[in-house]
């Protein structure tokens, strides 16, 4: 299969870069009608944060990677890019890397859930733009499945690899039905601000943001749809939560030991989660020493981190077995196409040179040795052609090694001249 | 009959071990699919158990309550049965071989001396035989309360002193572990409610017994019933929660075992005539 492809990702190009490559929706559209005009039959474009990536079939054999990377470069003018930023893939290594990518070991959090979700919606829009034919159609399937049988047969996605998702599997693991709950948040810097997603996604009963800049409160409050209290008198209200995460920027204590001691009073024998997701931390350590609390720092938090990704990083062979699997079966659903032609032609060529040579000598033979004539040259023709035919089939029932079969079937039509029979009629 | 009453009781402890071992498995091996797979050969342990129990019964004319060897296989099902309806109501499944091991260790302990001997015709009582089964549900519930506040506490442990190993990432929450044990305290508060009354009632009416109500046995499970009634009043109207009522749960736990011995083993008590003449 002559799919070409190329890559600039987290393992090739800086952040600056990547995020410079970053292509809208828009941006891929027109790029895909651009790129089917000149160089591709079939194509699609994977575009996300972390990586940009164009995969085709080129209409012709003349097209080369710097081609591509070219066209790219041009519609989306970055500096300081160059040759070695990109990956390049040709034939199997290609549909080994979007197999790699569908199924998220090749990300930069191993397993991340949301790429698949991001490998369709490429398909979709280059299917939308008529860029997808039937051989990229089974590539993307195959590819889903891919992605699919590693979510659910592997624990490659389980287990929270960030600091603010470790804090939410931890409030899981002390807490049931986060429905029934109440959770303040402190600080609303990036990390403040992705849990407090966390816990809006998770089902947090009651929600409460507060800041230093009370406007940005407003806004993320705004969107998730959450309570506010004032920076200044958020103290008072420490009682009413079950769930307290802190991510200020300060440089002094926010929550200091009186206060969890009047909070530990307050709250009777319900438990409280205090997580001090700040450098330098917010709450006081002494929050440790109070029963009904549970204090977790970034440190603590660190750690699950680190055991989910060495966790996720164990399953990688599992998926690597995942996507041999679904190579072997590609290739050969790919090898059988080119197979069945080649057999009839084959057949052809042979039935062609039997006919002619029947057909000049005919006249030698009477009547009742005429039909024998056909009938023997024919059955000579099928013993020749036995064993190459069950050889070809055999290669493409069982998905043998796919060069090997490539370079067979090549022979072949080599040796025989197929190909430039075809292209003569 | 008694072929196949031997067969099974000598079966019993290898299907308990089984269940055991899959559960086991699936606890530090966390195989997905896993967990339809070991319901299956904790169902099978609890039917056959159930066939034993009714096999045994009908063969010895009388239900298998009549020595401590006979109780121990009773108690080995209670225990299942009660954790198999825990599991299925729940669809919680990380904490079978907490519960399934204490199973094992009674049938092992069954199957190895339980003899039919000659025994108390009061045994032949359809009020004793609900008054047995009822405390030993009873005993049940609370054994399993017990292990849900032991394993409470230990990931109770882990969270305050950042330990994130198995324990913390197989067991379920606290909340729900402790929803676990509360869950199985109130069963086995209500069953020892039923056995204490059908007792209070029936047995002071039996001639044959030196009723007291100054009898070790009683003042034990008199006590454990009432520890058990004031956390269960203290936990509903919310003074006491968390660590405190796991801890009083396993504080009824110790009681019950420790009465449990003292009136077997050391005091002479009424509840003595039952297995006295049987030992």
């Amino acid at each position: 299969m002559n799919i070409i492809g190329i890559s600039v990702n987290h393992h090739t190009a800086p952040v600056e870069l990547r995020e410079a490559l970053h292509l809208r929706q828009d941006e891929i559209k027109n790029m895909l009608i651009e790129l089917k005009a000149s160089y591709f039959n079939e194509g699609f474009i994977i575009s996300t944060c972390n990586r940009t990536e164009i995969y085709g079939i080129p209409k012709n054999n003349e097209l080369t990677y710097e081609h591509i990377e070219n066209f790219l470069i041009e519609k989306k003018p970055v500096g300081e890019i160059n040759s070695t930023h990109f990956h390049k893939f040709f034939s199997c290594s290609a549909v080994n890397h979007i197999f790699r990518v569908a199924a998220g070991i090749d990300s930069l959090f191993i397993g991340d859930n949301q790429i698949l979700g991001q490998v369709k919606e490429s398909f979709l829009i280059a299917e939308e733009q008529g860029a997808v034919g039937f051989l990229l159609k089974r590539l993307f399937d195959a590819a889903v499945r891919v992605g699919k049988r590693s979510k659910t047969e592997t624990t490659i996605s389980d287990g929270a690899i960030t600091v603010s998702y470790a804090a939410v599997q931890l409030i899981e693991k002390i807490f049931s039905g986060l429905n029934k709950k109440s959770a303040l948040v402190i600080g609303l810097g990036e990390t403040g601000e992705i849990a407090a997603r966390h816990l809006k996604d998770k089902g947090i009963g009651k929600l409460t943001l507060t800041n230093r800049t009370f406007e940005k409160a407003e806004k993320i409050a705004e969107e998730l749809h959450t309570g506010i209290v004032p920076f200044s008198s958020f103290k008072e209200s420490l009682k009413d939560y079950d769930i307290i995460i802190s991510a200020t920027s300060s440089s002094d204590l926010i929550i200091t030991k009186d206060d969890l001691a009047a909070l530990s009073k307050k709250r009777g024998g319900s438990p409280t989660i205090l997580m001090d997701i700040a450098i330098p931390r917010d709450i006081s350590p002494d929050a440790r020493k109070f029963e009904n609390i549970f204090y977790h720092d970034i440190d603590s938090l660190n750690i699950i981190v680190e055991q989910n990704i060495k966790k996720r990083k164990d399953e990688i062979p599992k998926v690597q077995a995942i996507i041999i699997e679904e190579l072997v079966a590609f290739f050969s659903w790919f090898n059988s196409l080119e197979i069945a032609p080649t057999i009839k032609s084959l057949r052809d060529y042979f039935e062609d040179i039997r006919a002619e040579e029947v057909k000049s000598q005919i006249n030698r033979f009477n009547e009742t040795d005429r039909e024998k004539l056909e009938i023997v040259t024919k059955r000579i023709i099928n013993k020749i052609l036995h064993h190459p035919t069950m050889e070809l089939r055999k290669t493409a029932d069982f998905g043998m090694d796919s060069e090997k079969t490539i370079a067979k079937i090549a022979i072949i039509r080599d040796l025989f001249g197929i190909d430039a029979k075809e292209e003569k009629t | 009959m008694q072929e196949s009453v031997n067969i099974l009781n000598l079966l019993l402890p290898f299907l308990y071990a089984l269940s055991f071992g899959v559960y086991l498995l699936d606890f530090f091996k966390d195989f997905k699919n896993f967990d339809n797979f070991k319901r299956i050969f904790l169902f099978l342990a609890l039917l056959i158990h159930a066939i034993y129990l009714i096999v045994r019964t009908i063969e010895f004319h009388h239900p298998p309550i009549t020595n401590v060897f006979e109780i121990f296989t009773v108690i080995a099902f209670t225990i299942t049965f009660s954790y198999f309806i825990l599991e299925l109501a729940t669809d919680i499944r990380g904490t079978g071989l907490f519960i399934i091991v204490l199973s094992l260790l009674f049938q092992i302990i069954s199957s190895i001396f339980i003899r039919e001997q000659s025994f108390n015709d009061l045994f032949k009582s359809a009020y004793l035989g609900f008054h047995v089964f009822s405390a030993l549900l009873g005993y049940a519930g609370i054994t399993i309360s017990a292990v849900y506040g032991f394993l409470y506490l230990r990931l109770y442990d882990e969270l305050k002193h950042n330990k994130f190993g198995l324990v913390f990432r197989r067991l379920p929450n606290l909340e729900i572990l402790e929803k676990l044990s509360f869950f199985s305290a109130i069963i086995g508060f209500i069953m020892l409610t039923i056995a204490v009354a059908v007792g209070m009632v029936w047995l002071p009416q039996v001639p044959a017994l030196k009723f007291s109500y100054s009898d070790p046995k009683l003042i034990g499970t008199g006590l454990v019933w009432l520890l058990y009634g004031f956390g269960i009043v203290s936990k509903i109207s919310g003074k006491w929660q968390g660590k405190k009522v796991v801890t009083l749960s396993i504080a009824g736990f110790l009681i019950a075992i420790s009465s449990t011995i003292v009136t077997n083993f050391i005091y002479k008590s009424f509840h003595s005539s039952f297995t006295g003449t049987l030992q």
